[in-house]
C-alpha cells in the first residue's frame, strides 16, 4: 500500500512533520519581521521574498504538485522527491546489444522530458511569486498583532489561500495544461522505448516478452469469452455423454462464483 | 527557533509540544480498522467481490428491495463505512435496508486488457444477476457512487428492466464543464501510449487528485490538526480518512484508457455517442425515477458536471439534490452523518411500491 510518501500509516506522520516544519519555517519567518508600532502594518517585502522560495522549493519537491506524471515513467522531479524512481531514467544500458536507433529514441525522449520539466520548473517560480504578492496585497491592510496559536493559523491560512488561488490561476491555464499533457506522454514514450529496448534484449536470449504474453492474454480473453457464451447454447450430447454426464448437483459454467459454490466444488473433489 | 524570545518564543514552545503529542497520537493511531459493519462476501468473479451487509441486531430489515450499491473503481468503496459515525452503509441498514456492495479489488498485469464494458457486464451486471436471483425479486435500487455513478447510468440504460430506482451520488455526466481541471489534464492525454504503458498504479492517480488541490490537501489539512491540539480519538478518525485517501487501487490499462479517451476527452456519454459491447448507452433509455446528489463545492467532479444529468435522461421522476460540501464531505462530513443518508432513505421509501415487497418467486438458496 504505496502512498506518494510511503506507506499509508507511515504517510500521516511523515506527511504531518514536514507540513508542521514548514508551518515553522512560515512562523518563524513572520516572527523575524522588523518590529512595528502597535496599530501599524509591518513592512511585509522581506517575508514575501522568503515566503517565495520557500513555497517554490515545496513545489518542485512535491509529487502532488504534477512531478507526479514525469514519476510515473521515473524521471526524478528533483533530488528530495519521495517518489523515487523505479528505474533509471534514459536508455537501458545494454551495452552492445543495444540497439542504435532504440538508444537514440530514448536519449532524445529523455531530453526532452528535461526540456518540459525545466518549463513545470519555471511555473512553480511563477506560482510561487504570485502567491506570495498576493498574500503581501491581503497583509497590507492587516494591523499587526500577537503573535498566538490562533493568529498563526489565521496567518497560514490566508497563505493558503493565496498559494491556492496563484495555483488555480496557472494550472487552469491552457499551457500550462498541455505542458502537462506533454510531460506525461513524453514520460511514457520514453518508458515503451526503455521497455522496447529490453524486448530486444529478452527475445535474443528466448525469454519471454511483453508482446508474447499480451498475446496469451488476449487468447485467455478469448477463452473466457467463448466459456461464458456456452450455457447459452445447448450442447449436443451424444448417448454416451449423456450417460456419462452426472445428473444432480453438477457445477454450472459461468464465470461469476457464488461462494458457497466455490466451496461444495471444494468438497465434491475431497471426495 | 532559540533566537526568538517573548511571545514568538513562547508560541513555538507551545506548537512544539502540540506537534509532539499530535505525532504521537497519529503513530498510536497507524493499527485503526477501517469498515464497521459486519458483512460477507456473496459472489465472485475475477476480482470483483459483491458483499452483502448482514442486518443490524434488533434492525428488522423490512420487505423493501435489496439496494446496490456501485462505487468508483479509482477509489476503495469502504469510504461509505469507514467508522460508525459516518457510515452510509450504517444508515441504510438501521433504516431496514438489504445492502450489498460492489468491490473491484485490485487488478493485477493480467487484468490490463479488462475493458469497462467487462466491468460493466460482467462485475456490476454479475452483481445485479447475483442479486436478483438470491432475492427472488425481478429489480432491484441501484446506488452509484462517483465513477461508479457513471457506471450505474449506463448499466441502467442498458438494462432498464433490472433496475427500480437509480440513485447518484457526485456522478458527472458532462465531462468538459468549464471549471473541470482535472478534464483539462486529461484531455491531451495520448491514449494508445496509456494503453500500452499497462496498468496504472493508484499512487499516480492519489498524486493527481492531490494536485488538484495541493495546499489544502497536503498542508494545510495538518497544520489544522496540529492547531487543533487533537484528542486520540479524532486523530484515529484523521487517520482512517488518510488510509482510505492512500489506498487507491491500480487501473486496468484498457479500462482507464477507454475512461479517459470516451469520457474525458470525446464527451461520448452527454453527447449520447458512447457504446459499451458494441451497444449504444443512451441515457433517455434511464426513465427509473433518479436521484441526484452532488456537491456544490467539489474539486474532483464539480457541480455544473452533475447539474446536467436531468437533461439528458429520460426519468420523468427526477430529482436534484446540490449539497453544500465538497467531494470527500460527501461521504465523511457532518452532511455525510445525516442530511445525505436521510434524503436518500426517504426518496426511496416513497418509491418502494407493494410490488416491491412481494418476491416474485422463492430466493435461491
Amino acid at each position: 500500500m504505496q502512498g506518494p510518501f510511503g506507506t499509508a500509516w507511515t504517510a500521516s506522520d511523515t506527511a504531518f512533520a514536514g507540513a508542521a516544519a514548514r508551518f515553522f519555517e512560515l512562523l518563524k519567518t513572520f516572527a523575524a519581521q522588523p518590529h512595528t508600532a502597535p496599530g501599524r502594518s509591518p513592512d511585509w517585502t522581506q517575508l514575501g521574498a522568503a515566503l517565495a522560495g520557500q513555497f517554490e522549493q515545496w513545489l518542485k519537491s512535491s509529487p502532488a504538485a504534477g512531478a507526479a506524471f514525469a514519476a510515473a515513467a521515473g524521471f526524478p522531479a528533483s533530488a528530495h522527491s519521495a517518489a523515487a524512481p523505479p528505474w533509471p531514467p534514459g536508455p537501458i544500458p545494454l551495452g552492445p546489444a543495444a540497439r542504435v536507433a532504440e538508444e537514440q529514441s530514448a536519449w532524445e525522449l529523455l531530453m526532452k522530458l528535461g526540456q518540459l520539466q525545466a518549463q513545470l520548473s519555471r511555473h512553480w517560480g511563477e506560482i510561487a511569486g504570485n502567491a506570495a504578492q498576493r498574500f503581501m496585497g491581503r497583509m497590507r491592510t492587516t494591523q499587526s498583532t500577537d503573535l498566538t496559536a490562533e493568529s498563526a493559523l489565521a496567518l497560514y491560512e490566508t497563505w493558503v489561500e493565496c498559494a491556492e488561488e496563484a495555483y488555480a490561476e496557472t494550472v487552469r491555464r491552457e499551457d500550462f495544461s498541455q505542458l502537462q499533457a506533454q510531460l506525461t506522454n513524453t514520460a511514457m514514450a520514453l518508458l515503451l522505448a526503455q521497455r522496447s529496448q529490453a524486448e530486444a534484449l529478452a527475445r535474443a536470449w528466448g525469454l519471454p516478452t511483453r508482446e508474447e504474453t499480451d498475446a496469451l492474454q488476449r487468447q485467455i480473453r478469448e477463452l473466457r469469452q467463448r466459456l461464458e457464451e456456452r450455457p447459452a447454447q445447448k450442447p449436443q450430447r451424444t448417448p454416451r455423454a449423456a450417460a456419462r454426464a452426472p445428473r444432480k448437483g453438477s457445477a454450472k459454467a459461468g464465470t461469476g462464483r457464488g461462494v458457497r459454490g466455490r466451496r461444495g466444488g471444494a468438497r465434491s473433489k475431497r471426495r | 527557533m532559540s533566537d526568538l524570545g517573548g511571545e514568538a518564543g513562547a508560541l513555538f514552545m507551545e506548537l512544539g509540544a502540540r506537534m509532539a503529542q499530535t505525532l504521537a497520537r497519529l503513530r498510536e493511531a497507524r493499527s485503526v480498522t477501517v469498515g464497521c459493519s459486519a458483512h460477507r462476501a456473496v459472489w465472485s468473479h475475477g476480482k470483483t467481490t459483491l458483499f452483502e451487509y448482514l442486518p443490524l441486531e434488533g434492525r428488522a430489515q423490512k420487505g423493501a428491495r435489496p439496494l446496490l450499491v456501485c462505487f468508483a473503481l479509482v477509489n476503495r468503496p469502504y469510504i461509505l463505512d469507514l467508522q460508525a459515525d459516518t457510515s452510509l452503509i450504517r444508515r441504510l441498514l438501521e433504516a431496514g435496508r438489504k445492502v450489498y456492495l460492489v468491490d473491484w479489488g485490485n487488478p493485477d498485469d493480467g487484468d490490463r486488457l479488462q475493458e469497462l464494458n467487462d466491468y460493466l457486464e460482467q462485475g456490476l451486471g454479475g452483481c445485479v444477476r447475483h442479486v436478483l436471483a438470491t432475492q427472488g425479486t425481478d429489480t432491484l435500487d441501484l446506488l452509484g457512487v462517483c465513477q461508479g455513478g457513471v457506471l450505474s447510468l449506463c448499466y441502467s440504460a442498458l438494462h432498464p428492466a433490472q433496475i427500480a430506482n437509480l440513485v447518484t451520488l457526485t456522478t458527472p455526466v458532462d465531462f468538459q464543464t468549464p471549471d473541470d481541471l482535472l478534464s483539462k489534464w486529461v484531455r491531451g492525454l495520448d491514449t494508445e501510449l496509456l494503453a500500452r504503458v499497462g496498468n496504472v498504479p493508484g499512487e499516480l492517480l492519489n498524486a493527481l487528485f492531490l494536485s488538484l488541490l495541493p495546499f489544502r490537501l497536503m498542508q494545510q489539512k495538518y497544520v489544522r490538526l496540529l492547531i487543533a491540539g487533537a484528542e486520540q480519538r479524532a486523530v484515529e478518525d484523521f487517520v482512517r480518512m488518510e488510509r482510505w485517501i492512500f489506498d487507491s487501487p491500480p487501473q486496468a490499462a484498457a479500462a482507464l484508457t477507454q475512461f479517459v479517451r470516451w469520457f474525458y476527452q470525446e464527451n461520448r456519454l452527454m453527447r449520447g455517442t458512447l457504446e459499451l459491447g458494441g451497444r449504444a448507452v443512451d441515457l433517455k433509455s434511464v426513465r427509473q425515477p433518479l436521484l441526484n446528489l452532488y456537491a456544490t463545492a467539489d474539486h474532483i467532479v464539480p457541480p455544473a458536471a452533475c447539474e446536467v444529468m436531468g437533461r439528458h435522461v429520460g426519468s420523468r421522476d427526477y430529482t436534484a439534490c446540490a449539497i453544500d460540501t465538497g467531494h470527500i464531505g460527501m461521504y465523511v462530513s457532518r452532511k455525510a452523518r445525516t442530511e445525505i443518508p436521510q434524503r436518500i432513505i426517504a426518496w426511496l421509501e416513497a418509491r418502494s411500491g407493494a410490488a416491491a415487497r412481494r418476491p416474485r418467486r422463492r430466493p435461491r438458496k
